[in-house]
């Protein structure tokens, strides 16, 4: 028997109030529980998703320029000494980093002009299955090439050279036929013909060779600077480089998500204190005449302190235990509700549940504080007479 | 032992300070047995409040052994209140979800270290003193008001205080248990323990050595 003796055997007798305290805490911790593990799947699952409108990683040959002005006329930016990638080595390269699973694309590209009759035409070699994760705006009549020696024409070119979904045409000396022509994206797409990466390289004389690798990365689980160093740690001789405002208006949108549940959960957990800090504030009013009593068997100040908070830890220390496991639950069941969780469903984790208990069980003291300062100051004659 | 010296107290009304205690002075022996008795409003329970530090004077100074506890830093207080005086009420105050026994304890559960057995067997022998043998662990629901009041006896005994205050303890009982009440108050000094009973019965006030009669805050006469 000790100071706690109190504060549980008060609790127990008391056990309608305790149990609705503890559901009321129990249940604002069980929603913000619920919502972090919502809000981790579903910030994932959103970036996914949002990778299908770009690249936020760019890796390229380090390119050197020279500016050129004549007679007070500037020429802008002259490229010289262009050099190209390894497709093979720099793929396994940036496939090889620790955080390779946080790629979701890795799209090589070669980019060049071929003549097709009397016009030249850029040509952009990809890999199909790689361009069309990061590129899921795109819109298609007809098909995506499934043979190398099918291509998808921008809406532009198709327009200026007159050719559409089934026509055959010369590629600089290779016959092709048109496998599908892209709706208007008004980007780049739009004008030129997107070849397969062997077809390009073959036209260009550059076997086994790109210009430039498009990575889309998810950001969520870590920095993108993580992922640019680790990649150009791997890559030593070439510029890897994040494009900002992808990456920052994909985070955005996560971000809103994750700060939207984090708003909600914080409202429920301030509802939950209120409740707890005026159900304590009438507990102190109610035992008056106990802390009288105490106060004139010699406890201090510190000591009432102590019971009221004492009081409030134990019953967030169980809800928080308690909310931990609903909320794990219920997140799950509304991660499996949403169909968000892709291959990723929330896992149990024990150190976050008590780190979630303990962490409860400090709000409930913290919103038990006052109340609990309130009780130690009554004087002791004055609960005594005021019975 | 326990001196008061010109004690004042007023309390706040709407036509300003009330005043309830005027210049009252006292002294208390070892071992002596006093009653403050009077008439409702008369100030007798401010008195016995002030001279067991549960409330402070306006004026004046109450002398614990030769020292002025009235201005005392609290933490002095809670040791001296903890150590030296024991108080009973007239409304028992025992906590309800408590047993008779934990009640008896409460002097010693202040702090995370457990109640010593030492004092877990006292509080067994004061429980079993003052007649509640066989019900140290009722709560005080199902104890009678005597019972409950041989509760608050035997908490206040169990720490082996040096001075017993008792406001109105017999003020909810029948004449019968409060005889009962103040027979076992009169034991206890006969012990060594200094009483100071407030009541407003003149008949339970003629055990005690001395009788204090308060009238309108101040002293009336000794007897």
């Amino acid at each position: 028997m000790n100071l706690l003796t109190i504060p549980l055997r008060c609790a127990r007798r008391k056990w309608p109030r305790t149990a609705l305290l503890t559901l009321v805490f129990a249940l604002g911790a069980t929603s913000m529980v619920a919502l972090w593990h919502v809000s981790r799947v579903v910030g994932d699952s959103l970036e996914r998703k949002l990778t299908a409108f770009g690249a936020n990683i760019l890796v390229s040959p380090r390119a050197e320029t020279l500016a050129v002005s004549y007679g007070g006329v500037n020429l802008g930016n002259l490229l010289y000494e262009v050099r190209h990638l390894d497709e093979a080595a720099t793929l396994s390269a940036i496939r090889s980093i620790d955080l390779s699973d946080r790629l979701s694309a890795v799209a090589p590209k070669l980019v060049g002009a071929v003549a097709v009759g009397q016009v030249q035409v850029p040509v952009v070699g990809v890999r199909f299955d790689q361009e069309q994760i990061i590129k899921k705006y795109w819109r298609i009549t007809g098909l995506f090439p499934t043979r190398e020696n099918e291509v998808v024409l921008g809406g532009a070119v198709a327009a200026k050279l007159g050719l559409g979904y089934g026509a055959s045409l010369d590629l600089g000396g290779e016959p092709v036929s048109v496998a599908g022509v892209l709706a208007p994206t008004g980007g780049d797409d739009d004008t030129v013909i997107l070849a397969d990466l062997g077809l390009a390289q073959r036209l260009f004389r550059l076997p086994g060779q790109v210009n430039f690798v498009e990575v889309s990365a998810l950001c969520s689980g870590c920095p993108i600077e993580d992922i640019v160093a680790q990649i150009g740690g791997r890559l030593p001789g070439l510029e890897v480089k994040a494009l900002r405002s992808v990456v920052e208006g994909r985070m955005a949108s996560v971000h809103f998500v994750q700060h939207l549940t984090l708003a909600v959960a914080l409202v429920i957990l301030v509802s939950a204190c209120a409740v707890v800090g005026f159900s304590m504030l009438s507990a102190v009013n109610e035992r008056k005449a106990e802390i009288g009593l105490l106060r004139s068997l010699g406890y201090s100040r510190a000591g009432i302190f102590a019971i009221f908070c004492c009081e409030a830890l134990l019953l967030g220390a169980v809800a928080g235990a308690a909310g931990s496991l609903a909320g794990f639950a219920v997140g799950r069941h509304v991660v499996l509700l949403l169909d968000a969780a892709g291959e990723v469903l929330p896992a149990f984790n024990l150190l976050e549940a008590l780190v979630v208990s303990l962490g409860m069980a400090l709000v409930a003291a913290l919103a038990a504080a006052y109340p609990a300062a309130k009780a130690a100051r009554i004087e002791p004659s004055a609960a005594l007479v005021a019975l | 032992m326990l001196e008061a010296r010109n004690i004042a107290k007023s309390y706040a009304s709407a036509e300003g300070p009330a005043p309830v205690l005027r210049d009252v002075s006292l002294t208390l022996e070892q071992g002596e047995f006093l009653a403050i008795v009077g008439r409702s409003g008369s100030g007798k329970s401010t008195l016995l409040n002030i001279l067991s530090t549960l409330l402070a004077p306006d004026a004046g100074q109450v002398l614990y052994r030769g020292r002025d506890i009235t201005r005392l830093p609290e933490a002095e207080l809670s040791a001296l209140r903890r150590r030296d005086f024991a108080v009973v009420f007239q409304m028992h105050h025992l906590l309800p979800y408590l047993t008779a026994l934990e009640n008896v304890l409460l002097p010693f559960m202040a702090g995370l270290a457990p109640a010593p057995r030492s004092a877990v067997a006292r509080a067994r022998e004061c429980l079993d003193r003052v007649g509640l043998a066989g019900k140290h662990h009722r709560l005080p629901g199902r104890l009678s008001g005597g019972e409950q009041q041989r509760v608050a006896i035997a908490r206040a005994l169990v720490k082996q205080s040096a001075i017993l205050f008792a406001d109105e303890p017999t003020g909810s009982l029948d004449p019968g248990t409060g005889r009962e009440i103040v027979g076992l108050l009169q034991d206890l000094n006969a012990e060594g323990l200094a009483v100071v009973m407030v009541t407003h019965d003149l008949g339970y006030a003629s055990c005690a050595h001395r009788m204090l009669r308060m009238e309108h805050g101040a002293p009336a006469c000794a007897a």
